[in-house]
C-alpha cells in the first residue's frame, strides 16, 4: 500500500531545542552500503543536497540501502534500472526538468506526485512515502544544519512511524500459515484465560489491539510495543498480546474492587419493591471480599473447563495441574505422566477448546 | 489457559496445522482469516492518518490515545478530535466532518505549485 502524505507537520514540537548552525560541525556521512549486502533498500529523491545527505544517513541508520536522485527524472530512471526497493521516498515538490512520461501529468499537482504514479503505473505495490518536506513557511521550516541531530529530524518528519508501517506490513505479508494458526491459537488461549474479564473481547480482538500497539509504539515506546527488529515478529505479537491481556486483567480486577467500595458506602436506605416488600441496597453487594468475588469468578471458568473434560481423567489431572501454576515435569510427576501422555493429553485440551471455539462455545453453553 | 496459550508456540508447523485440520477447519482458510485481521488492524490505523491528513488536520501520528473501546487523536492546529474503534474498525470524530481552519496555507501551496 503506497502511503500519500499531502503534507507532514514539520514544526518541532518537541524533543531538545536545535543548537545553532554555527556550534555544528558539518557530520561526515557513511558511505551508502551496497544495495546488495543490506536486507531493506529505498531510493529517496530529493533536490535539496544538505536535506538529501542527512535523510540518506537516516535511513541508512535505519539500516536501509540507499540509492538517490535530485529529481524525478533520475528517480524515475534508477526505480527502472534497480526496482524494486522496500521504500521510496519522495519529496512532494521535487523539481523536473522534463515531463515524465504519465497519461495524465497535468492533473497532478506536484512533480513528487507525477514521480509517484508514475512508479505506481510500473509497480502497483510498491511502498512510497511523499513528504512535504518544505511545507511550512520559510520561518517555520527547520532548515538542514539545524537538523544535524538525526533522531530530532526523523521525530520531525515522522519518517520513523511511516517506516514502521511498512515494515510491519510486510512482516504481516511474510507470515507463513502455521506461524499465523500459531499467533491465532496464543490469542484465543490468553483471551479464554480472561474469564469474565476479557469482557466480551475475542482472540481477534487481542491480536489487533497487540498490532495497533505496535504501530503506535513506533516511536514512543512507552505508549504502545516498538518492535525490536532483532526480535522475531511473531514472538513480539505474542509478548505484546501476554503483556495487554495482563492489563484487561488489572483492570478488570481494579473495577471490581471499586464497583465493591462504592456498593459499600452507599447508604443503606431501604428501598420497596413493586410488592411493597423492603429491601437494603447492600443486598446487592456481591462480596466485602474482592479477591474472594475474584476468585469465585475464576473458580467458575475453571469449574466450566473442568466441566468439557469430565470424561476424560488424564486431562482432568493436566488441567487441575496448570490450574494450580504447576510446571510440565511437576505436573508430569506428581500424575505419574511420561512425556508422551502429557503431550496428548495436552493435545486434546488445546483441540477439544478449538472444537468448541469453532463451533461457536454452543457445547460449552450447554455444558453450564 | 496461559500455559495451553504457551505450549502453542513450541508445536511444529505441521503440529499446529494438523490440529487445526483435526477440528475439522481448513488450516490454510485459518490462517489467512488471522492474517486479514493485522491487516485490518493496520489499515484502519492507516485510513485514520490519511483521512484526517487529506482535510488539512495535522495530528501527531504517535500521540493516539488509548480508551476503553477505541483510540483518539486531535488536530495539533484546530484541536478537533478524531477516533476509531478497534473492534468494527469504525471512524469517528469533527475532524472526519471539516477542514482544518489552519489548512489555508497548505491550499496556497499547493495551488502555487500547481502553476509552476
Amino acid at each position: 500500500m503506497a502511503h500519500f502524505l499531502p503534507f507532514i507537520d514539520t514544526r518541532p514540537s518537541s524533543g531538545p531545542p536545535a543548537p545553532p548552525p554555527e556550534a555544528q560541525p558539518e557530520p561526515s556521512f557513511p558511505l551508502t552500503k551496497s544495495i546488495n549486502a543490506c536486507p531493506k533498500s529505498a531510493l529517496l529523491v530529493e533536490n535539496d543536497s544538505s536535506l538529501l545527505h542527512i535523510l540518506r544517513r537516516s535511513l541508512t541508520d535505519e539500516g536501509y540501502a540507499v540509492r538517490t536522485a535530485a529529481n524525478s527524472e533520475e528517480g524515475l530512471r534508477l526505480y527502472r534500472d534497480c526496482a524494486p526497493f522496500n521504500v521510496v521516498l519522495i519529496d512532494y515538490f521535487v523539481p523536473q526538468t522534463n515531463e515524465i512520461e504519465i497519461d495524465h501529468l497535468a492533473e497532478l499537482q506536484t512533480n513528487g506526485t507525477a514521480l509517484a504514479m508514475a512508479i505506481r503505473k510500473i509497480d502497483p505495490s510498491q511502498e512510497m512515502i511523499i513528504a512535504a518536506l518544505d511545507f511550512r513557511n520559510a520561518g517555520e521550516v527547520p532548515r538542514p544544519r539545524e537538523l544535524i541531530h538525526i533522531p530530532l529530524l526523523i521525530e520531525i518528519f515522522k519518517l520513523r512511524s511511516l517506516l514502521e508501517k511498512i515494515e510491519v506490513d510486510r512482516a504481516i505479508k511474510a507470515l507463513t500459515p502455521a506461524e499465523l494458526l500459531r499467533l491465532r491459537q496464543f490469542a484465543d488461549f490468553r483471551v479464554r484465560g480472561l474469564g469474565r474479564a476479557a469482557r466480551g473481547r475475542t482472540g481477534e480482538d487481542l491480536l489487533g489491539e497487540a498490532l495497533l500497539r505496535t504501530l503506535i509504539g513506533a516511536e514512543a515506546a512507552q505508549k504502545g510495543r516498538h518492535w525490536n527488529k532483532n526480535v522475531d515478529f511473531v514472538l513480539h505479537l505474542t509478548g505484546a498480546m501476554q503483556s495487554i491481556s495482563s492489563y484487561w486483567k488489572r483492570q478488570f480486577d481494579a473495577a471490581v474492587q471499586r464497583k465493591e467500595t462504592e456498593a459499600y458506602l452507599t447508604p443503606a436506605l431501604p428501598i420497596h419493591d413493586a410488592e411493597g416488600q423492603e429491601h437494603s441496597p447492600l443486598d446487592n453487594l456481591v462480596s466485602g471480599d474482592a479477591a474472594a468475588d475474584q476468585r469465585l469468578i475464576e473458580k467458575d471458568e475453571e469449574d466450566r473447563v473442568l466441566t468439557i473434560f469430565k470424561d476424560d481423567p488424564k486431562a482432568i489431572e493436566v488441567l487441575h495441574g496448570l490450574l494450580d501454576g504447576l510446571k510440565k515435569n511437576e505436573i508430569k510427576s506428581k500424575y505419574g505422566f511420561d512425556e508422551k501422555q502429557y503431550a496428548a493429553a495436552v493435545k486434546r485440551i488445546r483441540v477439544t477448546l478449538l472444537d468448541r471455539r469453532n463451533s461457536g462455545g454452543r457445547d460449552e453453553k450447554h455444558d453450564r | 489457559m496461559n500455559q495451553l496459550a504457551d505450549s502453542v508456540l513450541g508445536l511444529s508447523d505441521e503440529a499446529i496445522c494438523a490440529e487445526t485440520r483435526d477440528v475439522g477447519a481448513d488450516p490454510e482458510q485459518e490462517a489467512e482469516r488471522t492474517r486479514l485481521v493485522l491487516r485490518q488492524a493496520s489499515k484502519i490505523l492507516g485510513d485514520a492518518n490519511e483521512r484526517v491528513a487529506n482535510l488539512g488536520h495535522t495530528i501527531s501520528l504517535n500521540d493516539w490515545v488509548r480508551g476503553k473501546r477505541s483510540y483518539y487523536n486531535h488536530c495539533l492546529d484546530c484541536g478537533s478530535f478524531v477516533s476509531f474503534t478497534t473492534a468494527a474498525g469504525e471512524l469517528e470524530g469533527d475532524a472526519l466532518e471539516r477542514l482544518c481552519p489552519a489548512s489555508n496555507r497548505h491550499q496556497i501551496r499547493r495551488q502555487e505549485v500547481s502553476r509552476e
